[in-house]
């Protein structure tokens, strides 16, 4: 019989019997009385090496008094879950899409950074994405012709795969139909396709999806470009010198900003130009004459886009040349002042909106309901989603960047392959007066509201 | 000079040992007659007078004449600012009692005049001719400090001068060191101790230097003595040190003795000590000094023979109280309440920015948390996502945090545990059980290499790792095997223990074992013989490297063969010299890496500037392609250099060219070596390079400036390191590797909850832990290849890390050995080396009450005079005694 004192995590039992004649597997049953850890799992430690189970007292060389260290615990051993993790690194890239909180970025193909950036702005438009799975209808009406076709084609396609990817991916197809529909963006300079002025690009790509649409649609969907992006002018033509007056009524796509001595605001800009001068023949006078314009919004669409009329073509240097002018634009516009009276009238029940309405006004959720549904009404407030910006001294050189607000809510700066988050307070920083980005196109979202 | 003379009208500023140009001087003498004062010109005369009667034929009035003359120049020699009028008057005369001197026949009147011939030629002497010393051995042999402690200095530099020449010539150089025992004599009894030990150094016989020292001076002396053997070459720094062991023996100051005697690596030293010093409180101070420096000493019988007392005292020494201490300080600290990596990474205080999900799992993500959670929550016992106590969730939540990891990564996830429970052998070897049981080969491979981090640095008399990990080692699975290694070399690192060895050895010649089973094979050897010299291991490595093919060496993880061998002989310079002789037989792929890695490692923290440049000439080479040995070479310019302030920052200097100048393999290099050599010492100027670096176009560059961002800051909760990595987990956010070294170095800046630290120096920076170091290197020549191994599935390797974790505190215990709070004040330490008296030794300090925490640079001091400190280094534990001459004031 020896005695000895075993130590089990902060336990000792002192004064423990050792009967040297049993096997060592009759002492762990010992001490599986006292801690109710199962002799399998027993672990006892004597001077760097294990007791085994068969072990001959005699040689193991226990003294009397020795301490002993007892390992194991009675716990559930670890098991893996049935059912492991799914890692973000096993995933197909389409979900990581939703892990990474916002879509690819556009690859740079040699100066085509203006392009990059128009794409990802209209990407942003969910309404857009929408229409374009709807094309081509079953039944392919003759109006359109083939580049047109091909190019609204390769949009849908280039929309759906930024959605998949999370790792940048190569607009080739939809440059080869851009440059077969648009020669002019298939200039040479020295061998190298030329920088394009992003603003003719945005255009002629929303003309084309304009006419392409148009022509599928069928019935009251008839023009979804036109309710998304278009926006109805009514002018009042005015000749100072005849008195004359007349009405004209237009559709446009976007609102002009533009930029003089006076103008430090968008609001500014925006009203600068709606008003214009026009020389044309005075049936009354029998002569040219000036004419003043005076437009004033007559409807208004959900996708508010504004040009700032940065470049004019500057005949010395042959090239159009920019104004570095700084211009504020707000977060949030308010368009009520721009807009006729008949508009007005029509935008001052939802204005006073939460007030009587049901009281949830929320800000729109995009991709729900397309088109507007029947209660929803704008506002005339509309809030910032895309900005499209400049740097650099001339339309047809520096680098384009697309700034567009996810539907997380966080901002994502496009620069060609490479979306870097961004804060919104930096978003309003990209008002010129430098040679920092500046804003070219910002793209609004109207604020609607259901009553 | 203008300001002295106008105001004594006349006397020129001192200038010790330079003869003034003669000319200049005299013109300036015969305009100065004039407006001499009548006392000044009384003394002209007078002065004139004797020298003119000392040339008298009458011997009586001869005497009278130099009596006088040596009375005026002894009583003048007081003031230090300029030279004293007698000696300015008498230098005209100087070469007229030259010449008389020679003439005169010898009696005790020429010996007199001898002395004061070697007082003139203080400032007449022309340089070179030593005259002073010349006519001092001539003259009479009295009280050399009467003539002026600026008389003493200069003789002992012409001493010194006189010694070479004779060394050279082989004369004898008796008489000069009668001199020597005089000036030494005379320097210590007057606050002059460095000039007395610098001259001692001269005639090469420091012993001298012991019958001098007094209770009084022998501090300074010692402070003098240690730290000039930071500059001094081979062998001479072991001798100072040696002198200084010896006068701290003789006067009883314990502590700095062993320090010395820890330093030298001297272990006689260390049982003699224990038997010199009876006081069992003293004597369980020593074992806390010891175990501090992490190094494995036995106490025997023949050291101490009452069996109760020598088990206490080995236990101290096995660092049993590490763990308590250190929860002692959290709590006080108030940092017990665990952390999760999110409170780490403060994801709120970036704005706009983080990932946007966070509903998906990512593998890499999840393992840089392990990695947080474990450097964080390092020692507390308790974390959020390992430890959660069973019934808080559904069936454990410990084991699905543990399953959130993919594979490999299941293996850091299971040692994490053992990282938390660090220094608890019980509770922890409790909490790893479970996992030994699991079927997944990771785990198993984790909980091994957890019970090795557990028992790091501490010891336990049955010795549970061996005895857990010995069997695993024979298992077929490479994993499994490397953990169970891997293990083992943590647990015993610098133990030397034969049964680890005789369990290792026989893997590295073992043909069937993989390349990544001997690397961490050879890696763990290097750690339990770290500094060791041992033959046997070496030879073994050696084998083991020339029998792997070529393709075999080109495995990013061959590095650690090299590694492991250089270990062996860690900070012990000449003695790698065989092994490195050896390695130039090696296949030339590896000849030079191989190479530059011995020496690294055998010349760590000697601070030996000519290697620091043999490093720097081998950076300067252009690379043909393939080599990899700039890698080492970078590491070991910050290994080398890292010894003293001086050349610390020289090295960093020189790194900042090497990055401007040097190739792409060095600059990935550099920011390691930076780190290394400000480890958890976050200085401004490094953090700036470094912080630039995170930014480097090259993303390797990158990953191993923020690593080692988290390196300088490891440990001290640096806000500015902390605003740094968070804005570059926005900056990297798309990148998972980078990120996963922002989220790493994140982890370690907190190391602990900051109080931690990852230094191998303690004990005011004089000593360095071999073990610690050692860690901190195997981990950053992983870094070198960031890619293969971090980034790979050697993710592991980081916690090699822990060899170099210890808590930065002090903890002041009773005689009972319970904590024991004091009054303390902490500021910044300052170098009083060569200050005479009693100067401040800390500046800007804050008072506190124990247990605080020191950060780099600090000094701690008590601020009562209640307690006696048994240790005069406030750092780690200290017993505090009472005073009994202490009087409560009232």
């Amino acid at each position: 019989m020896l005695k000895v004192s075993v130590k089990w995590q902060k336990e000792v039992f002192s004064n423990m019997e050792i009967d040297t004649t049993q096997p060592p597997y009759v002492f762990k049953c010992q001490l599986y009385d006292l801690t109710g850890v199962p002799p399998e799992r027993q672990k006892i430690v004597v001077k760097g090496g294990l007791l085994k189970d068969d072990a001959d007292w005699s040689k193991v060389g226990i003294k009397e008094g020795q301490k002993l260290m007892m390992m194991g615990t009675a716990d559930e051993i670890v098991k893996a879950p049935e059912k492991g993790p799914i890692f973000a690194e096993d995933m197909p890239e389409e979900e990581q899409v939703v892990a990474v909180g916002h879509s690819a970025g556009l690859v740079n193909l040699g100066n085509t950074c203006y392009m990059n950036s128009t794409l990802q702005c209209l990407h942003s438009v969910p309404e857009l994405k929408s229409a374009l799975i709807q094309y081509p209808p079953p039944v392919r009406s003759n109006t359109v012709d083939q580049s047109s076709h091909s190019l609204t084609v390769a949009t849908r396609e280039l929309f759906n795969e930024l959605d998949k990817n999370v790792r940048p991916v190569a607009p080739v197809r939809f440059l080869t139909a851009l440059r077969s529909k648009y020669p002019q963006f298939a200039q040479l300079h020295n061998g190298v396709y030329m920088q394009q002025d992003a603003e003719e690009c945005w255009t002629q790509l929303l003309f084309t999806l304009s006419s392409a649409l148009r022509s599928s649609g069928s019935g009251e969907d008839a023009d979804a470009l036109k309710k998304f992006f278009g926006i109805d002018l009514v002018g009042r033509v005015h000749c100072p010198e005849s008195g004359e007056e007349s009405m004209e009524t237009e559709s446009v796509y976007s609102l002009k900003c533009h930029i003089s001595q006076e103008v430090n605001h968008l609001h500014e800009g925006l009203k600068r130009g709606l008003k214009s001068e026009l020389e044309k023949s005075s049936p009354s006078l029998g002569r040219s004459a000036v004419y003043t314009k005076d437009s004033r919004i007559n409807d208004l669409p959900r996708y508010l886009t504004v040009q700032f009329v940065r470049f004019f073509w500057k005949r010395e240097t042959n090239q159009k040349a920019k104004i570095l002018r700084k211009v504020d634009y707000p977060l949030s516009l308010d368009v009520y002042d721009l807009c006729s009276d008949d508009l007005c009238k029509r935008l001052e029940v939802p204005r006073r909106g939460p007030s009587n309405a049901s009281g949830d006004s929320s800000v729109s959720a995009p991709g729900e309901g397309t088109p507007p549904e029947k209660e929803k009404h704008l506002t005339g407030i509309y809030d910032l989603v895309a900005v499209l910006t400049h740097k650099g001294r001339s339309a047809d050189s520096g680098h384009y960047v697309a700034w567009v607000k996810q539907e997380n809510g966080k901002w994502i700066q496009f620069d060609d392959d490479n979306p870097i988050p961004q804060r919104e307070e930096d978003i309003t920083r990209l008002s010129g007066g430098g040679d920092w980005h500046m804003a070219y196109i910002c793209m609004y979202r109207a604020r609607d509201i259901s009553i | 000079m203008a300001p002295a003379e106008s105001n004594s009208g006349g006397a020129t500023k001192e200038q010790p040992p330079v003869k003034a140009p003669a000319k200049d001087l005299k013109k300036k003498d015969e305009k100065k007659d004039e407006d001499l004062s009548e006392e000044d010109l009384a003394l002209k005369q007078q002065l004139e007078l004797y020298v003119e009667r000392a040339q008298d034929a009458d011997p009586g009035l001869q005497k009278v004449a130099l009596e006088s003359m040596r009375e005026e120049i002894r009583t003048a020699t007081s003031s230090m600012t300029s030279v004293p009028k007698p000696l300015k008057f008498l230098r005209p005369h100087y070469a007229t009692l030259q010449a008389h001197y020679e003439k005169m026949s010898d009696s005790d009147l020429k010996k007199l005049l001898a002395d004061i011939l070697s007082v003139l030629a203080l400032t007449m002497s022309p340089e070179g001719e030593r005259e002073s010393l010349k006519y001092r051995l001539l003259g009479s042999d009295g009280d050399i400090g009467s003539w002026g402690h600026e008389y003493v200095r200069n003789l002992a530099g012409e001493i010194s001068q006189e010694y070479s020449k004779r060394q050279s010539e082989e004369a004898p150089i008796d008489d000069l060191m009668d001199l020597v025992v005089q000036i030494v004599a005379f320097h210590m009894k007057h606050n002059a101790e460095p000039e007395a030990v610098d001259l001692l150094m001269e005639v090469e016989d420091l012993d001298l230097l012991v019958e001098h020292v007094d209770s009084t001076n022998f501090k300074r002396t010692c402070l003098y003595l240690t730290s000039s053997a930071k500059y001094l070459p081979g062998p001479d720094d072991m001798l100072v040190l040696d002198i200084a062991h010896s006068i701290y023996m003789k006067f009883e100051e314990y502590p700095r003795a062993l320090q010395i005697a820890l330093y030298l690596d001297n272990f006689q030293y260390v049982s003699e000590l224990f038997q010199r010093c009876e006081d069992p409180l003293k004597r369980q101070q020593f074992c806390f000094i010891l175990a501090r420096h992490g190094v494995s000493f036995e106490l025997t019988e023949s050291i101490i023979a009452d069996d109760e007392e020598r088990e206490a005292l080995q236990n101290l020494i096995n660092n049993t109280k590490l763990n308590e201490g250190y929860l002692t300080l959290a709590r006080d600290i108030e940092v017990m309440e665990p952390k999760s990596p999110e409170d780490i990474y403060k994801a709120h205080l970036i704005e706009g920015r983080g990932s946007g999900g966070g509903t998906v799992d990512s593998a890499r993500q999840n393992l840089a948390a392990t990695f947080v959670n474990a450097f964080v929550n390092a020692g507390f016992g308790q974390d959020k996502l390992m430890t959660v106590p069973a019934e808080a969730s559904s069936g454990g939540s410990s084991s699905s945090w543990l399953f959130k990891n993919k594979e490999h990564g299941k293996a850091s996830a299971a040692a994490s545990l053992g990282m938390i429970m660090l220094w608890d052998i019980d509770s922890g070897l409790a909490q790893l059980d479970k996992y030994f049981h699991a079927s997944d080969t990771h785990v198993v491979s984790g909980a091994l290499l957890g019970v090795g981090i557990v028992n790091c640095n501490v010891t336990s008399d049955c010795d549970p790792a061996l005895a857990l990990l010995a069997e695993y080692v024979e298992k077929e699975d490479a994993s499994i095997k490397i953990g169970a290694i891997m293990g083992l070399g943590l647990a015993h690192a610098g133990s030397q223990n034969e049964q680890v060895r005789s369990i290792l050895m026989p893997l590295l010649l073992d043909g069937r074992s993989s390349v990544d089973v001997i690397a961490f094979a050879a890696i763990a050897l290097g750690l339990v013989y770290v500094g060791s010299c041992n033959e046997d291991v070496a030879q073994n490595i050696v084998l083991a490297l020339m029998e792997r093919s070529e393709a075999e060496l080109g495995d990013p993880l061959a590095r650690f063969l090299p590694l492991g061998l250089g270990l062996l002989f860690l900070g012990k310079q000449e003695n790698v010299e065989a092994t490195a002789e050896v390695s130039k037989t090696f296949n030339e792929k590896i000849r030079k890496h191989c190479d530059m890695t011995l020496l690294s490692c055998a010349y760590a923290g000697t601070g030996n500037v000519l290697k620091v440049q043999h490093f720097l000439g081998q950076c300067a080479q252009h690379l043909e392609k393939g080599e990899s040995y700039q890698g080492p070479a970078v590491l070991g310019i910050a290994m080398v250099a890292m010894a003293e302030e001086l050349g610390l920052e020289m090295a960093i200097r020189s790194l900042e060219h090497l990055l401007q100048y040097g190739e792409q393999n060095i600059r990935r290099a550099v920011p390691l070596a930076l780190g290394l050599l400000c480890i958890s010492n976050p200085k401004v100027n490094v953090m700036d390079t470094l912080s630039r670096l995170s930014h480097d176009t090259d993303s390797e560059v990158a990953m191993s400036a923020m690593i080692s961002l988290g390196l300088i800051g490891a440990g001290t909760n640096n806000a500015r390191i902390a605003g740094m990595l968070r804005n570059l987990s926005s900056y990297y956010y798309k990148d998972a590797s980078l990120l996963f070294c922002v989220r790493i170095a994140q982890g370690l800046v907190h190391l602990g909850k900051g109080l931690l630290t990852l230094s191998p120096y303690h004990s005011e920076r004089f000593l360095m832990s071999p073990t610690a170091l050692a860690g901190l290197v195997v981990m950053l020549h992983a870094c070198l290849d960031m890619k293969a191994l971090i980034l790979g599935k050697y993710h592991y390797v980081l916690y090699f890390l822990v060899l170099a974790m210890q808590p930065r505190m002090l903890l002041t215990v009773d005689e009972n050995l319970k904590p024991l709070s004091v009054p303390v004040r902490v500021g910044q330490a300052v170098d009083v080396v060569g200050q005479a008296g009693r100067p401040k030794t800390i500046t800007g300090f804050q008072t506190h009450s124990t247990p605080v925490l020191l950060a780099a640079g600090d000094r701690a001091e008590l601020a009562t005079e209640k307690y006696i400190p048994l240790s005069p280094i406030l750092e780690g534990f200290v017993i505090l005694k009472e005073n009994p001459d202490y009087k409560e004031e009232s």
